[in-house]
């Protein structure tokens, strides 16, 4: 009869190795991963200024931060509104240009290329970037073009209508050639027997995507839409960098403003590291229930 | 087994977190201090570029030389994440002896136990060398001296002399109605932007000029909120027409690109008058300064800069102390001044008195001269620091349109009292 000792000792000579190996990645995890966010969810219940010691509040942090806070409140429109904008625009697009340029030929290969590049760019040099494009007067790129056409000169970053449809241009632009990436691999896998015996059945093109591509599809979109969920509530470098002000990180009105640069804002220019915390963590429960929410959708409808 | 499992990692995830509130902070204990006389060696952490850095390295070396005991160096943060590693330098209780950033940093790490009180260490011989105004805005609300002014900055009136001349203006406004005029000159002589404002655009950096040349403040004597003054409001509505009326941008143009695309008149920071003619050489000669033009109760420009004081988490804190104040000496001064100017970067000393050596052409330092001698400073009330963002968005809803006039002070004003407790 083996004892369970024995079964223990048995399974440590057998991965005793492979545990040892693992040991520096599971310090390193330890401790700059699980750590933090640990001291962030006791952070989150107290009140600390990043030097006195925190002071214990309960769930007072959250409590103001759902009830009383209307900037907050604010940021998370602003963010909800930039997320389903960008994520559903982005991927729309990732879409269309993995159709349209899925081939092996050179010029589909350059295209990819050419889509692709935002992707392996620096965002800062791309924020840059772009603060220059929108810079007001005759200085910015897009005012310089708008000219050319007849077109008014716009002060593009201190007009709030537009500081979020920017960030959403921004973003799709930015991200709209990786999602593509994945869409072609994706589009790649899909058998060429289906088309084929779809076009037997007399299906048209847009029904052969409709009821063959798309369907089959459903993996990439949900990885891309989840992805794309998770990168756009984070959002910060754009708002940080292209219309952050100097008494304000959301831009004119707090037009920009969205949950990141809120929770720096209040962390690191305000010494509210408990409260930052506590924003933290609500960001954390609203993508996880999203994230959540995207993949159950996904499952359902792969059973339809 | 299985139990045997979750109870361990039940216990994990007990232990982190427990670990995390025992480790979150340990409060603020004292730091033991190194003997006096021992050798000490000073790291002085200073916002703000290299060539800056490079500057206080020379007072830094002087020092030196007199206190053979004590080196000094010197490093660069840059303004965009100095006051997050100043933060964590606070959290952890190790980095600098000497910090030197915004205005009121040193009051808000103070006033949470991260600076030392100065006062112990004579700092307040200094303040008969000080702009008063200034001094004042680094004295922490209660009196206590967490930093000294280390440098000085303020706004002056950029214009471009060949625009003024095409439009028949001999001089520079000196009033609001003679700016307002010369932008209706500019506008007929064809100058398609006659005046913009960068420094403190949509800000109210930006309003706190019109507020007190219109007779006005944020607060009064004893810090009650004061924007529901009609010199409040005098100030408020000059300030929309200059932009609704008059054509300035709300969007924000660097000095330099606002004067290089034809714009003939610009509000700026003085740090602009040392990078022009480098920057945009078909400007030589076809720029210049002057001070802001005066509203109904004068003059009054904003004049902001860095502080600089000495940590609490120190262990050298009475070296560090005796070298801030040697900041204030002839030597240092005259050195930071020589090398400012031998690597042209912008620099306004904290003593008035040595503003016309600063590294600016003759003409401009007497001009910067002549604002800072009636220069005011940023409010020092409880609360302020928390409410600019809020005080500059409720100002902007008024320039955009978005609220009246009445109900953007009011609004501003309430933040004000909200804020200070």
């Amino acid at each position: 009869m083996t004892t369970p000792a024995a079964v223990s000792r048995h399974r440590w000579r057998r991965h005793g190795t492979s545990y040892l190996m693992l040991l520096p990645f599971l310090a390193l995890f330890a401790g700059f991963l699980v750590w933090p966010l640990a001291n962030s969810l006791y952070l989150s219940f107290t009140r600390f200024d990043g030097v006195t010691a925190p002071e214990f509040t309960g769930l007072e942090n959250f409590r103001r931060l759902l009830f009383d806070d209307d900037r907050f409140r604010h940021a998370l429109g602003n963010t909800f509104l930039y997320v389903v904008a960008s994520v559903g625009i982005g991927t729309l697009l990732s879409l269309g240009l993995a159709l349209a340029f899925s081939g092996s030929g050179w010029p589909h290969r350059v295209m990819r290329t050419v889509f692709f590049l935002p992707s392996v760019t620096s965002s800062i040099a791309l924020m840059l970037l772009w603060k220059w494009i929108l810079n007001p007067g005759d200085f910015g790129l897009a005012n310089t073009v708008a000219g050319w056409f007849g077109g008014r000169a716009v002060e593009w970053l201190a007009t709030p209508g537009l500081t979020i449809p920017i960030l959403v241009l921004m973003s799709v632009w930015g991200g709209m050639g990786y999602g593509m990436v994945l869409y072609v691999a994706g589009l790649n896998t899909i058998p060429q027997e289906y088309y084929e015996a779809a076009r037997i059945d007399g299906a048209t093109s847009w029904q052969q995507f409709r009821r063959v591509t798309l369907p089959l599809l459903r993996p990439v979109t949900t990885y891309v839409v989840v992805t794309g969920l998770i990168g756009a509530f984070q959002v910060f470098e754009a708002v940080y960098i292209v219309f952050r002000g100097t008494n304000n990180i959301g831009g004119v009105l707090d037009s920009g403003l969205m949950i990141v640069p809120y929770l720096y804002d209040q962390g690191f220019t305000h010494f509210k590291l408990g409260y930052a915390s506590a924003i933290a963590w609500v960001l954390f429960v609203i993508i996880f229930a999203l994230s959540m929410v995207n993949l159950r959708i996904g499952r359902a409808l792969k059973e339809l | 087994m299985r139990r045997t499992t979750a109870a361990a990692r039940a216990a994990l995830i007990t232990g982190l977190i427990a670990l995390g509130a025992g480790c979150a902070t340990s409060g603020t204990p004292e730091t033991r201090q190194a003997d006096a006389n021992a050798p000490a060696a000073i790291t002085w952490w200073s916002t703000g570029g290299d060539d800056e850095s490079a500057a206080f390295q020379k007072a830094a070396d002087l020092y030196t030389k007199s206190h053979p005991n004590v080196t000094i160096k010197v490093q660069t943060l840059s303004w965009d994440d100095a006051y997050a590693k100043l933060l964590a330098a606070s959290t952890s209780r190790s980095g600098p002896d000497v910090v030197s950033g915004g205005m009121t940093w040193t009051i808000q790490f103070g006033l949470r136990g991260g600076m030392v009180d100065l006062r112990k260490y004579g700092v307040e011989q200094l303040k008969a060398q000080a702009q008063p105004a200034q001094w004042k805005s680094a004295v922490s609300p209660d009196g206590t001296v967490y930093g000294i002014p280390l440098d000085m900055s303020t706004e002056a009136l950029y214009y471009r002399t060949d625009l003024l001349e095409k439009a028949g203006i001999k001089e520079p406004p000196t009033s609001w109605d003679e700016l307002t005029a010369d932008i209706g000159k500019l506008k007929d002589a064809g100058v398609r932007t006659p005046f913009s404002i960068d420094w403190g655009n949509l800000d109210w950096i930006g309003y706190f000029n019109f507020l007190y040349q219109a007779g006005g403040s944020f607060y009064t004597p004893d810090c009650k909120p004061s924007l529901g003054t009609p010199e409040a409001e005098r100030a408020l509505s000059f300030w929309i027409d200059l932009h609704r009326k008059y054509g300035a941008p709300t969007d924000t143009v660097t000095t330099s690109d606002a004067l290089d695309a034809g714009t003939a008149m610009v509000y700026g920071g003085n740090w602009n008058a040392l990078g022009i003619d480098t920057s945009k050489p078909k400007l030589k000669g076809k720029w210049a300064v002057a001070p802001l033009p005066a509203g109904p109760a004068g003059p009054t420009t904003f004049i902001g800069g860095r502080a600089v004081g000495v940590t609490s988490y120190s262990k050298h804190i009475q070296q560090a102390a005796d070298f801030v104040k040697y900041l204030y000496t002839d030597e240092a001064v005259d050195a930071v001044n020589a090398e400012s100017k031998a690597r042209n970067v912008s620099y306004l000393p904290p003593r008035p008195d040595k503003v016309a050596d600063s590294p600016f052409q003759p003409q401009q330092s007497e001009v910067f001269a002549k604002i800072i001698s009636t220069g005011a400073a940023a409010p020092g009330c409880p609360g302020w620091d928390e409410s600019a963002g809020d005080v500059a968005k409720h100002l902007q809803s008024a320039i955009l349109g978005k609220a009246d006039m009445k109900t953007a002070l009011g609004e501003a004003a309430k933040v004000m009292e909200r804020n200070a407790g």
